[in-house]
């Protein structure tokens, strides 16, 4: 989960890392109130749209200010912004710094080995990958050994010395040295993925983290929840954008879902909209792919994934059925393809949910869309004899409903006959 | 179904690389020992199934508290260590412990040196796997996961994780497999099934199923994991399972360009993902397309891995056709063969689920008590070494020591319970045993304890019947003075009193006290509360018959001698006077025996010592009396006959009971421990499931 710049800061001033004085958050909504000329008082300040991606300075999401008037037209002009296809929701006022030199420092890990990297470059300020890509020499990638609590003494004194070598302030070294300990301990001890100052300043005062990302790692949130409190950060957030409406629902449900069009998505007119209820996380990506290609292979191209879902292991009837539920509920799925497969979940569970989340909006009178899939593995036989008995109890409800039992169609022929039976039935 | 021999399987090969002392091990004994890290539930759940399928689970670890053995026969230990102390030979691991605490029992098997650990959580802060990966390349382990679903083999029938048996062996002949097939190596898990399934419908093989783990942080990476099972002779192909997201499919390709030599089988790459949207984590935590990046899309993946001279497909029909092409149409089985087994395996009803006790088989007219018959203990065998026997499972070696335990023990004062008259004694006893101080604190051996809860019972049957216990020798006369006062002087009664307590000692799980016991026991509590619960389910109804056998039996040879008629025939009337006043003729009829064993050596052992009377002759014509009034066959049970002979010795008919429960609070005890020994505690226990496998 990545931090606010703001947030971030917060944690860098509590481990000693010294950051620009903060004037205060705007949120859009309050745009509307002027910001109190007295902030000026102290010098320039700097307008930064607070969003969870990078490469904001190129969109115009950084200004300075010095007089009231730039000041409230910088934040009303970023509060209007949208970075990278996400609206800027609030802006971070701070004191501006003069300062005579900007350097990289930051902890990653490694994605080659999962091991732990210090970089740091004197080219501050600028795009890190682009500095790697262009100039590698001007960076210093220091693998630290092990999985040490603190930054090892001499690593920190490599780091220090290559910085202050960089940026030609030869006394700076130990202040240098000393901020990439600081980085260090604060990676480890918040179970960071990417921590990182860019730009770093030289001010006359000492140097000055100007800005801060920080992406904290997802399994061990549980574990830095007394910093999320500090933070005031109550649920996790997504990455990127915020949930939508069926992403919040199916959080509320116990499963993990994902929608793969913006909310305001519409599909073109002849398009086939297919919302997946998979068995996986892994299946779950893979179904995508699958229903793409047969729909390019066989049908023209028409045929758009909805979504991504991951039911899991085990998911209890009720849970089954909400899945179904929540697809038949957005107007933009066509039809649903679904498929169980393996030892570990039952196959009677998983048909009792679907059948009865069919039959729910059959006697309530809401839309029902066609279900196609297959279902095999453990349960079988009672699953088998379940839905046959639903098929002749409750015909109408589940005149729709397509379940393969067995597995002597592979899932790929499974949704080009749901697709088939789909196009035939619109008499496209 | 002939399986590939394990020595010549994949999972051997693995061994060999790391510990060729192992490899020697598992060539010598034709099995690969394997371990369950962590019992929760799923832990517990997957050490049963991959037994089922054919894995040798040799013993788990698990730090709970009392925990001895899991389904019944795996031996479970506190820690690692304790397991390899007994266990030298496990090879392999797999790690069922919460993302919380996977890290520590990770790096305990590492640092063990066990070869290959499989780590199935999920959900590992990255931090702690790193502790995890640094110490497995520093030990040389082949580690698999976090998050995985395992590893299976399909030719040898062995599986460590959770892969369900779905994956299908090269079949050159029907029920015989062998090792040749394509290995797929997988980051994820649910898209196994499918990939098998596509192949397996073109009769394809898979001779080893790999996952490495759903995490961007993993143990064996594609580029050191694609070699090592590529050098394994029975692989053809590998299948790459890889998905958008991490470098891993990038840095294979890097490898092998780098050094194609260590890649010298052809390899298909299904990756998935093509179409997801970027910046959104797909379940997997290792699924995410990082926005900016020029590895871990779906394109940068394909790219590498073709420029590497990998086929990258990402569809079941892609699959089966690059794979078949590049095995030149080679099949290893049917695809019937395939789809029939699944579906004999999907169609069989679920197994039914039993358990096991080693305590007592009872079957028709058969008892036998930890292998022996009991008809033998009854002739026998003294009381004390019959309670060694039912609690450790075998005779005592000295048995007098548990005689001076229970002598010593029954010298103690009777805590001063109330005790109401007319009670029925297995309720007073309970009272008592439940207030008895000394017998919460005794410390001793296992079968000690149960002669000292014998002991304090005998004291507190003294207490109920008025008898002064005097200076006992041996546990049995002890309990008899308990029961016959001064009459225990005569040996005869002695010898036949003791012998109906031992006749009572158990009757396997189903009688009502042994299941109030065990129910108890399932939540384990102190011993002496659930002896004392089964000890109170003997009632009138059950175990206490013999009681009111006694009265019915008294009745007979008072009746036959008032109205100068035989033994049957004033059976004969009291059966059919009750009967028509609707009441009930006790210690008749058994739910199992026709012919109980437990009463023809009673009889005997009664007519050899001369203690049978009017009453034990009763006892044998009340069956044909009973036939006679009502036209049914109801034999005399154990109760009938332990209630004739204490009639006919003129005790106190209770004694007939206090006999039973005496010599049931030894089994009871047996049943309590047997239970915190092999079974989960607040297990639901279903009493029709037990087997004896004693
Ligand atoms: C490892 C895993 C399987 C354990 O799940 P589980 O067997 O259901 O675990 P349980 O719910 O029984 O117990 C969880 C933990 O809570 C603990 N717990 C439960 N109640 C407790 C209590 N009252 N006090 C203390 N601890 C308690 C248990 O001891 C156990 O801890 P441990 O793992 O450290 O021994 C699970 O966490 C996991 O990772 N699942 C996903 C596996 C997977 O799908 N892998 C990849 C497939 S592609």
């Amino acid at each position: 989960m990545r931090l606010y710049e703001h947030e971030a800061k917060r944690v860098f001033a509590k481990r000693g890392l010294r950051v620009p004085e903060s004037l205060g958050l705007l949120y859009k909504g309050c745009g509307e109130l002027d910001v109190p000329a007295e902030v000026l008082d102290g010098g320039p300040v700097m307008v930064k749209a607070q969003v969870l991606t990078g490469g904001r300075g190129k969109a115009g999401g950084v200004a300075k200010a010095s007089t009231p008037e730039e000041l409230n037209a910088a934040v009303a002009r970023i509060l209007d912004l949208r970075i990278k296809g996400f609206p800027v929701e609030a802006v971070l006022v701070e004191r501006a710094a003069s300062y005579r030199g900007a350097c990289y420092l930051g902890v990653t890990t490694d994605p080659r080995t999962a091991g732990l990297v210090l970089i740091a470059s004197a080219a501050g300020g600028v795009d890190i990958e682009e500095v790697a890509r262009n100039r590698p020499e001007a960076i210093l990638k220091l693998p630290v050994a092990g999985n040490p609590a603190e930054l090892p003494a001499a690593d920190a004194e490599r780091a220090g010395a290559f910085l202050a070598e960089g940026l030609g302030e030869p006394d700076l070294a130990p202040a240098l040295a000393d901020a990439a300990s600081r980085l260090f301990a604060a990676f480890q001890a918040h179970d960071c993925k990417v921590l990182e100052i860019n730009p770093l300043l030289v001010t006359d005062e000492g140097l000055l983290a100007a800005d801060a990302k920080m992406v904290i790692d997802d399994n061990a949130l549980y574990r830095q929840a007394r910093l999320l409190d500090e933070l005031g950060i109550r649920s996790k957030r997504h990455d990127v954008a915020e949930p939508t409406a069926n992403e919040r629902r199916a959080a509320k449900a116990g499963f993990f879902y994902v929608d793969l069009h913006p909310e305001d998505w519409k599909p073109e007119p002849g398009q086939v909209v297919v919302g997946l209820v998979p068995g996986g996380a892994g299946y779950g990506i893979f179904s995508i792919d699958e229903v793409r290609n047969v729909g390019d292979r066989f049908f023209d191209g028409r045929v758009v994934p909805f979504n991504f879902m991951d039911s899991g292991g085990g998911p209890t009837l009720a849970r089954v059925a909400e899945m179904f539920h929540l697809l038949m509920d957005d107007p933009r799925v066509d039809l649903v393809i679904t498929s169980r497969f393996g030892g570990i979940s039952s196959c009677d569970t998983f048909i009792r949910g679907l059948v009865r989340a069919l039959r729910e909006r059959h006697a309530d009178g809401r839309r029902v869309v066609r279900v196609h899939g297959r279902m095999v593995g453990t349960d079988l036989p009672a699953a088998r004899a379940f839905l046959e008995s639903a098929m002749r109890e409750t015909p109408e409800a589940l005149a729709r409903l397509d379940i393969t039992v067995g597995n002597r169609q592979i899932m790929a022929e499974v949704i080009k006959e749901g697709l088939r039976r789909h196009f035939e039935e619109v008499g496209a | 179904m002939t399986t590939l021999p394990i020595a010549d399987g994949m999972l051997a090969w693995l061994v060999r690389e790391r510990r060729p002392d192992l490899a020697r091990r598992i060539a010598e004994t034709g099995r690969i020992e394997t371990a369950v890290i962590g019992l929760g539930r799923q832990g517990t759940r997957h050490a049963g199934l991959m037994r089922e399928f054919g894995t040798t689970v040799t013993a788990a670890v698990s730090p709970e508290a009392g925990l001895k053995v899991v389904h019944e026969t795996i031996p479970v230990y506190p820690t690692v260590a304790a397991m390899l102390a007994e266990h030298p030979d496990i090879a392999a691991v797999s790690i069922w412990k919460h993302f919380s605490t996977a890290k520590y029992a990770a790096l305990e098997c590492i640092e063990a040196g066990i070869p290959i650990v499989v780590l199935i959580s999920e959900g590992m802060p990255v931090r702690d796997v790193r502790d995890v990966l640094v110490a497995a390349r520093e030990k040389g382990t082949l580690l698999l996961g976090p998050n995985t679903p395992g590893i299976i083999f399909p030719p040898e029938r062995v599986k460590v994780g959770m892969l369900p048996d779905v994956f299908h062996p090269a079949e050159p002949e029907p029920e015989r497999f062998t090792a040749e097939g394509v290995t797929i190596c997988s980051r994820s898990g649910a898209i196994l099934y499918h990939m098998s399934d596509a192949l397996a419908s073109a009769g394809i093989a898979q001779n080893a199923v790999i996952g490495v783990g759903g995490d961007s942080a993993i143990g064996t990476p594609f580029p050191d994991l694609v070699p090592m099972v590529m050098d394994f002779p029975g692989t053809d192909l590998v299948v790459v399972a890889g998905e958008i997201g991490g470098i891993a499919e990038e840095l294979l390709a890097e490898a092998i360009r780098a050094h194609p030599e260590r890649f010298p089988k052809p390899i298909v790459a299904l990756i998935s993902g093509r179409y997801a949207p970027e910046g959104k984590t797909m379940g997997h935590a290792g699924a995410i397309v990082s926005p900016g990046a020029d590895w871990g899309t779906w394109e940068s993946k394909r790219r590498a891995l073709e420029a590497a001279g990998v086929t990258v497909v990402n569809n079941q029909w892609d699959l089966i056709e690059a794979v078949r092409d590049k095995l030149g149409g080679r099949t290893y089985f049917r695809a019937e063969d395939y789809y029939r087994r699944m579906a004999e395996r999907w169609d069989a009803p679920p197994p039914v689920k039993r358990w096991t006790t080693r305590i007592t088989k009872v079957e028709p007219d058969n008892l036998v008590v930890r292998g022996v018959p009991l008809v033998d203990l009854v002739a026998e065998r003294r009381f004390a070494e019959v309670v060694g026997l039912i609690v450790d499972g075998r005779f005592p070696e000295d048995p007098s020591a548990l005689d001076r335990v229970a002598v010593e023990a029954a010298k103690l004062p009777v805590p001063p319970v109330p005790l109401r008259d007319g009670d029925d004694p297995s309720k007073q006893l309970a009272a008592i045993l439940l207030a008895d101080e000394a017998l919460a604190a005794f410390e001793g051996s296992r079968a000690e304890r149960v002669a000292f809860a014998l002991g304090r019972s005998a004291a507190a049957f003294g207490r109920i019947f008025g008898h002064e216990l005097g200076e006992a020798g041996t546990l049995g006369e002890l309990l008899v003075r308990a029961m016959a006062g001064e009459r225990a002087a005569e040996a005869a009664v002695a010898r036949v009193l003791e012998a109906c307590v031992v006749a009572s000692v158990d009757h396997g799980v189903t009688p009502p006290s042994a299941q109030a016991t065990i129910l108890s026991a399932t939540v384990r509590p102190a011993y002496e509360v659930a002896v004392a619960s089964g000890v109170m389910a003997i009632t009138d109804v059950h175990g206490g018959a013999g009681a009111r056998a006694a009265e019915f039996f008294l009745e007979c040879r008072d009746r036959a001698e008032a109205e100068g008629i035989d033994l049957e025939v004033a059976a004969e009337r009291i059966i059919l006077e009750r009967s028509i006043a609707g009441e009930r003729v006790e210690g008749m009829g058994h739910r199992v025996h026709k012919r109980d064993p437990r009463r023809d050596v009673l009889w005997r052992l009664a007519d050899e010592a001369g203690v049978s009377g009017a009453c034990v002759r009763a006892s044998h014509v009340v069956e044909r009396a009973f036939r006679i009034a009502r036209g049914m066959s109801l034999p005399v049970n154990v109760d009938g006959v332990i209630g004739a002979i204490v009639a006919d010795m003129g005790l106190d008919p209770r004694v007939a009971k206090a006999a039973f429960v005496l010599g049931r609070i030894a089994g009871l005890s047996a049943h309590y421990f047997e239970e915190i020994d092999t079974q989960p505690q607040m297990r639901r226990v279903d009493f029709s499931r037990a087997v004896y496998t004693g």
